[in-house]
């Protein structure tokens, strides 16, 4: 009985000393009143921060310190902190998304952009093309074809085409788009270069203007 | 007196007008030669489209429009003479006329071909302003039947005169300076075989 009494005893102090030590465990994974204190100090000064704008932390930074105030739980002593995490939370969430929206914006514009100079580009070295085709073709129906092809580029057949003789400003009698293409067609020949082109609000040309070579 | 003094003040303006455009400076060598291939580059093409007006294998609305700039070429009025091995006499068409002529030539196949085109009497700015010269031109016709042998060839030398004047037009709101080309008077010279 004694004996048994004896494993009784030491059996329940191994309970005691483990049960003691994991309590002792969990108990300095706690924060002490003074910890607390200065947690709620640095939550609610940072969250103010990012709540006024005067953080110069990055939208992704404030997300991430916000997160990092969420581990601790203050809905009990500091309700308030809780509050200031919510508006900071839609604060960051609203200021990402008008963020991404002006990229997107800014990315649309570029992409506007550059379409719009490779389209105004692209006729000049459209005309030049056309107009060695013209020049170049196998027969009349073939050049024609390509006349009206060339033609959708203008505003009009009518559209003027003006030919710079030199770099004093005299020019050729002006003639239209149609009569100059069917000119090369005719002479079958290409004696300019392309020197400017005015385009109209719907990107078609309503002024050709050719230098001589 | 009232008249008087009005046909004193114009005929005034009307002459120190007239010397201040006659006084315009002359055009500096690189202008003059851009006017100068101007208008030899108009005779040119004036010999382009003689040829496809002449070719029996030009379409018909093709001849057709290709008449119609060859006649904005001309000074209105203008004539072009015709020659012929077999008459002395050399026939002035208006453009127009004679290029529809030349549209029609009773052959099968035609064969129209310019060449030493030159100025024989350079550009000359005369007291208006106006350019004035003359170029040569040597134009080689053959005519074939349908069976394809050639029944007409001849060579004729002819004197074009040439006027080139400067104009302004508003274009886009922008005041252009162009020098119009117009040709004048197509001569006969000579006609030869060959």
């Amino acid at each position: 009985m004694f004996k048994h009494l004896k494993s009784i005893i030491i059996i329940a102090m191994v309970a005691l000393v483990t049960i003691c030590g994991a309590t002792s465990c969990k108990s300095s994974g706690k924060m002490t009143k003074k910890e607390y204190k200065a947690k709620v100090e640095q939550a609610t000064k940072d969250l103010n921060a990012i709540l006024d704008g005067t953080t110069e932390w990055s939208l992704e930074e404030q997300q991430a310190r916000v997160n990092e105030i969420k581990q601790v739980d203050f809905s009990k002593k500091n309700p308030e902190i809780m509050e200031m995490i919510d508006r900071a939370e839609a604060k960051i969430a609203r200021e990402i998304a008008e963020r991404d929206r002006l990229a997107e914006e800014q990315r649309l514009a570029e992409e506007q952009r550059l379409r719009e100079l490779e389209e105004q580009n692209k006729p000049k070295t459209g005309l030049t093309e056309y107009f060695n085709m013209i020049a170049n073709a196998k027969d009349v129906n073939t050049a024609n074809g390509y006349i009206r092809d060339a033609l959708k580029m203008f505003e009009s057949p009518d559209a003027v085409v003006l030919i710079l003789l030199n770099n004093y400003g005299d020019y050729d009698r002006p003639t239209t788009a149609q009569n100059y293409l069917n000119y090369i067609k005719d002479q079958k020949k290409v004696s300019v270069i392309v020197n400017d082109v005015i385009y109209n609000s719907d990107n078609k040309i309503k002024q050709l203007e050719l230098k001589k070579k | 007196m009232k008249k008087v003094l009005f046909a004193i003040a114009f005929a005034f303006f009307a002459l120190t007008g007239y010397q201040a455009f006659a006084q315009e400076p002359e055009l500096n060598p690189e202008r003059k030669q851009a006017i100068d291939s101007l208008a030899l580059e108009k005779v040119r093409d004036l010999s382009k489209y003689v040829k496809l007006i002449g070719s029996k294998n030009t379409p018909w609305s093709e001849a057709n429009r290709v008449i119609d700039r060859a006649e904005e070429l001309f000074a209105p009025d203008a004539e072009i003479g015709v020659s012929s091995l077999s008459k002395t006499k050399v026939e002035y068409y208006k453009v127009r006329k004679y290029l529809e002529r030349l549209m029609r030539l009773n052959y099968d196949r035609v064969e129209i071909d310019w060449y030493k085109i030159q100025y024989v009497s350079d550009l000359q700015r005369q007291p208006d302003g106006t350019y004035v010269g003359v170029i040569t031109i040597f134009q080689t016709f053959k005519g074939y039947d349908a069976e394809g042998r050639l029944v007409y060839q001849d060579t004729t030398k002819k004197d074009i005169t040439v006027y080139v004047k400067r104009k302004e037009t508003q274009i886009g709101g922008k005041l252009i300076g162009f020098w119009d080309v117009l040709l004048g008077d197509m001569r006969v010279k000579e006609t030869t075989h060959k």
